[in-house]
């Protein structure tokens, strides 16, 4: 499957997921990503693998967090106000440490929202909205080609790590087509067998449980767990970088986003202004140092999402006052375009040479 | 000549943590008595939940998974669709299987999963000191119904097993009691049954056991049987409601 | 450098499928190209559109506020998209069904009567063929093998058997313009 298609983001995800060997999917609707569990309710029945059209998403994302303690390749995939829904479970599962897979194909919020894409659950994703000391893994991808490539990665990541690990995507990949290849699945199979519940069959039971009736137990998981969060960090912090060598500014932009920011950085250079660009790909572990070394030598840190603010917080964490860090953002909808993004860049600038 | 022995599936060194007087402990042995005896010790995964049951895996040598309050069911399926050749049950308290996940409870009924569902109904929140459950007797005081559960405020408790006999899914329901050897015995028939249905592929298998809750219920342990015989089999009478193998 | 097109109709006219062909051809003209359509609540409302970018490069936004060509199938998508037309872009509208209302006059207007030449030829539910056809004339990077190639490539996997009228009204489509 090495040739190039035009194939839809949710398409694409759901082809992946097969691909990386999925077993379970549970799931149930929820605009824009439904197409994903459209496709899957076919593919996976004739390939006899199960698939369950769960009663609502608190019930799906429990099948999942059933079949994946069995070590089975499990996923479900949901959108924004559902996933909502999930966090309680998400938070069981870090506890757990049990291997899920799943993809948030943003909507907008708050409450119902409604089904133009956004980027507004940055803060779900990567603070969590479930109880209790833990992270998630999440992954962004900005084109249909990446839909595909961290999903593989997602598979691989949450059982190397058994760790939840969430593609964050957005309506507008979700929904737009655009040629991709899948090539084959690129990671090695993880041996689960030494936690995996099969039935105690030669050995004694094991059992999975978060409850920490014993202080000294919980305190024990939660500072493993944080060990196991560090490591994540070390090996699998992920970014994408253009023009930084140079750059006077740097953008910084996830998702679909990233797009209008290269198009808007190459319009800036023409007009000699040294825009360079940090796309994180890890949205959980993020770049923290990375940012910090960049914005030792810029003078301004630009960050453009569909949000009210989310990821520029923690750009302002990594930077640590080195650089001014500004946002150019919009809540939800039409996308900033590449001609708003470079107005906004120029009025950033003026406004910090007027303060020097 | 041996009348009584510790079932191999209970863990050697584990000592019970409940109250004294409280029909969880029977309930775990008849559960370990039946895994021995129809040999499922080895492929058995469980689904705990939240409450007293959740001390399960404490209890029980066999694989668990701890589900959050009310999604035992959700958890089953998930563990039995990804793996059709364990067997797999679940054990619940009464809140967290009719009140908090009655939709995940129903909806396991309604697809027909191959799983067995138990659950223990005590006719409180034992774990959290008594308050009102799904179940609650019209009458009963508890910590959050100080005045007795009356209809105006508090509306009508469930009958579990008849609703789930209902579910066109389910191959199996009946509820049993505690209370006494004949009572034990039967509930033990029922539960094998239950378990049976599931290893045959029938369907969903479900027990409600009528268990006791002397701490909370401020009783002896003979007063709570006691109880269970005057007002819980009044109220929720024995039976078996829906068996797909007696046609 | 980048370009979009918007196709727009209403449900049923095969707007989705057409944009489908459309970027198909494009990408395999060797171009990177996205397709984005409405989606959601819109569709319920009567009319669809979908909008295709293709670029040297890498696509930037897939959604834009305006475009370089659209095609309009039906009045309603005339009248809202009349706005979107870049300055110096092109309405292409299908006269059947489409009243031409010029009132902007730094646009280019170009028309076919789409649904009549497909109703004529007993293809009545293809003028989006025939409006793809008559694109070529247009756009001279389009010609009926690779338009023929991504029809075959979309119809894949079980619509296989609408290739050869869809070919015919594409055909059509090609013939119509260059008379007109």
């Amino acid at each position: 499957m090495s040739e190039k298609v035009l194939i839809k983001g949710n398409y694409a995800i759901a082809q992946a997921a097969l691909n990386a060997g999925l077993e379970c999917y549970f799931g149930y609707p929820i605009t824009p990503q439904t197409e994903i569990g459209e496709y899957l309710s076919g593919e996976m029945y004739k390939r006899n693998l199960a698939y369950v059209c769960a009663e609502s998403e608190l019930a799906a994302i429990n099948m999942v967090l059933g079949a994946s303690s069995t070590g089975a390749k499990t996923m479900t995939t949901s959108s924004s106000c559902a996933v909502a829904l999930m966090q309680e479970a998400l938070s069981y599962a870090c506890a757990d440490e049990v291997p899920v897979v799943l993809v948030n194909v943003m909507r907008a919020g708050p409450g119902l929202g409604y089904i133009y894409p956004a980027q507004g659950d940055y803060y779900q994703a990567v603070k969590g909205g479930g109880n209790g000391d833990y992270k998630m893994t999440v992954l962004a991808p900005s084109t249909v080609q990446e839909c595909i490539d961290l999903t593989y990665r997602a598979f691989y990541l949450a059982h190397k790590y058994r760790n939840p690990t969430m593609l964050l995507a957005d309506g507008l990949l979700g929904q737009m087509m655009e040629p991709a290849e899948f090539g084959e699945y690129p990671y090695p199979e993880v041996d689960n067998s030494s936690w995996a519940l099969t039935g105690a069959k030669g050995r004694d039971g094991r059992a999975i449980y978060s409850l920490g009736a014993c202080e000294e137990k919980q305190i024990k998981r939660i500072y493993h767990l944080f060990e196991k969060y560090k490591q994540i960090a070390e090996n699998e912090t992920d970014w994408e970088e253009l023009n930084t060598e140079d750059a006077d500014i740097l953008l910084v932009a996830f998702g679909s986003m990233t797009r209008n920011i290269k198009a808007a950085m190459n319009e800036l250079r023409k007009e000699g202004i040294k825009a360079g660009i940090l796309r994180p790909i890890t949205l959980s572990p993020f770049p923290t140092q990375r940012i910090n070394e960049i914005s030792k030598q810029v003078n301004n840190i630009i960050v453009v999402e569909m949000n009210m603010g989310q990821m520029v917080n923690d750009v302002k964490i990594a930077v640590e006052g080195n650089a001014k860090v500004d946002l150019i953002n919009r809540p939800v909808g039409q996308w900033l375009s590449v001609e708003e993004i470079i107005t906004g860049v120029k009025k950033v600038l003026e406004n910090s040479y007027a303060s020097v | 000549m041996q009348v009584f022995k510790i079932p191999d599936s209970i863990k050697k060194d584990s000592k019970y943590t409940f109250c004294p007087g409280c029909d969880h402990g029977i309930a775990v042995r008849l559960v370990a008595e039946l895994l021995d005896e129809m040999n499922l010790t080895e492929k058995t995964i469980c689904a705990t939940s939240i409450g007293c049951s959740v001390f399960l895996y404490d209890f029980l040598n066999i694989d668990c998974i701890e589900a959050p309050h009310g999604r035992a069911v959700a958890e089953a399926t998930g563990v039995k669709r990804a793996r059709p050749d364990n067997f797999v049950f679940t054990y619940q308290g009464d809140g967290d299987f009719a009140s908090i996940g009655l939709a995940e409870s129903m909806h396991g009924a309604l697809r027909g999963e191959k799983i067995t569902a138990i659950c223990i109904n005590n006719t409180t929140y034992g774990m959290t000191g008594g308050q009102m459950g799904p179940t609650t007797i019209l009458g009963q005081k508890t910590t959050t119904s100080p005045m007795g559960r009356f209809v105006d405020t508090y509306g009508y408790p469930i009958h579990i097993a008849e609703q789930i006999a209902l579910c066109d899914g389910t191959a199996f329901s009946a509820r049993v009691a505690l209370d006494t050897v004949s009572h034990i015995n039967q509930a033990k028939k029922a539960l094998r049954k239950a378990f049976q249905v599931q290893l045959d592929g029938l369907g969903y298998g479900f027990v409600e056991f009528l268990a006791t809750c002397p701490t909370n219920w401020k009783m002896t342990p003979e007063d709570a049987h006691e109880r269970v015989r005057n007002e819980m089999i009044k109220t929720y009478p024995l039976g078996v409601f829906k068996d797909v193998t007696s046609d | 450098m980048e370009q979009n097109f918007i196709i727009a109709g209403f449900g049923g006219q095969g707007v989705l499928f057409a944009g489908k062909v459309l970027a198909n051809a494009f990408m395999f003209l060797g171009n990177n190209v996205t397709w984005y359509p409405c989606y959601g609540a819109e569709m319920r409302g009567g009319t669809v559109n979908c909008e295709i970018v293709i670029s040297d490069e890498e696509v930037s936004s897939v959604h834009k506020e305006n475009a370089d060509y659209i095609i309009a199938l039906n009045q309603l998508s005339f009248d809202r998209f009349l706005s979107k037309v870049k300055s110096g872009g092109m309405m292409f509208s299908n006269s059947t069904l489409v009243d031409e209302n010029k009132l902007r006059t730094d646009i280019e207007y170009l028309s076919a009567p789409m649904t009549q030449i497909a109703n004529e030829s007993g293809y009545s539910k293809l003028a989006n063929m025939v409006a793809l056809g008559a694109l070529t004339n247009i756009i001279p990077a389009l010609n009926e093998n690779v338009l023929a190639k991504a029809i075959q490539k979309v119809l894949e996997g079980g619509k296989e058997k609408f290739f050869e009228s869809n070919l015919e009204a594409l055909k059509l489509g090609i013939g119509c313009l260059a008379l007109a």
